[in-house]
């Protein structure tokens, strides 16, 4: 017998309301990461239950026709980011640190682990500095590797939006960063 | 490097803390337990005051194991929130805002005007989990010459707290009260 769908599992905890822990089941480890990459695992641990009691709240709204929750749960996680900007400026921020030590220890040119220590920090201020639309697309995309018709369920967007949203952002940092010509894009 | 590169170089590795999920997961199914099941509707019910009541929930719940009916919760437009109910067995208890019925919160009176008692099935592991939890001991562990094994604690602004569990049963002829009891 295969496993139920996440819209099953939605639809059965209407009437079942402990059917919905089959959903934390499912997601909860996922969530917790990508939270925990935006603010660190102890906030991330608070924002993962909020994330999910809202879900639970709004669990008549899932719409049926999605196999999947999960872009329905980054979207709520996502709307809960947004009061941590500064935990999450701060932690981009110690990330470009430590990836600019692993580029030092990596590489045998100091002129590359030059310019990653002098990069790494730029791109982290600027992905801070990003409008808060365009932020929440792009990390969703370029970290939590979601494609763009999921960015675009997460943020109730049109893809349209989301495609356009992704390459405003990444003009930004190139702009920022002084680099021409067109970045590499992910193909999917 | 290019800028996307860049970027994925910022993306770490999260871990999330061991006992996250199994927290998470017993947290979403009281959450859930919370607002499917009826409100319990004791015939008493007492009101404590506080300044700040979503501080004083996060603690009750943490410290003493009270569990918050959210779907009572009343809130407004900035997050303050200005009455909860908590529940611990069938007892009810709400939180509102210092100052309004009349009210003082300990923190402000300086002192208490009163102590609520609740009943747990095992005071002692109760008393490790409030200490765990920062609260303050006011009485420690002790037996009662009625039957009961208490202490007393202080939550964040001040309000009393006695736990009891009746370890035995005393006759009454065998009670001995003195005043200097706590």
């Amino acid at each position: 017998m295969s496993s139920p769908s996440d819209a099953d599992l939605i639809g059965r905890s209407l009437a079942e309301p402990e059917a919905f822990g089959g959903i934390y089941d499912r997601h909860a480890p996922l969530l917790l990461r990508f939270l925990g990459r935006r603010v660190g695992a102890e906030t991330a641990e608070v924002l993962a239950h909020e994330a999910f009691r809202i879900a639970f709240e709004r669990r008549k709204s899932f719409d049926s026709s999605r196999s999947s929750a999960l872009p329905w749960l980054y979207g709520i996680a996502s709307n809960l980011l947004r009061k941590h900007r500064r935990a999450e400026a701060r932690r981009l921020r110690a990330s470009a640190r430590m990836a600019a030590g692993n580029e030092a220890a990596d590489r045998r040119s100091s002129a590359a682990a030059l310019h990653a220590r002098v990069l790494l920090p730029r791109v982290a201020d600027a992905v801070a500095a990003l409008p808060e639309p365009e932020r929440e697309a792009l990390l969703l995309y370029a970290w939590e590797e979601l494609s763009y018709e999921s960015v675009a369920e997460a943020l109730q967007l049109p893809i349209g939006t989301v495609r356009s949203r992704l390459s405003r952002a990444r003009a930004r940092l190139r702009e920022l960063l002084g680099e021409t010509g067109k970045g590499r894009t992910r193909s999917r | 490097m290019k800028t996307m590169d860049a970027l994925s170089k910022l993306r770490r590795n999260a871990a999330f803390a061991p006992g996250a999920l199994d927290r998470g997961k017993a947290k979403l199914m009281a959450e859930i337990e919370s607002q499917t099941a009826p409100l319990p509707r004791p015939t008493v019910v007492p009101q404590l005051p506080y300044h700040d009541v979503r501080a004083a929930l996060e603690f009750l719940e943490r410290a003493f194991g009270f569990r918050e009916l959210t779907s009572s919760r009343v809130e407004d437009e900035h997050g303050v929130v200005g009455h909860a109910m908590v529940a611990f067995g069938d007892g009810l208890i709400g939180l509102g805002q210092h100052g309004g019925h009349g009210t003082s919160s300990p923190k402000s009176l300086g002192g208490e005007s009163e102590y609520v008692s609740v009943y747990v099935p095992d005071v002692d592991a109760h008393y490790r989990r409030a200490l765990a939890a920062g609260a303050r001991i006011a009485n420690g562990l002790r037996d009662q010459f009625w039957g009961d094994r208490t202490y007393e604690a202080l939550d964040l602004e001040g309000h009393r707290w006695r736990f009891h569990q009746r370890v035995r049963e005393v006759p009454r002829a065998e009670w001995k009260w003195s005043p200097s009891d706590d």
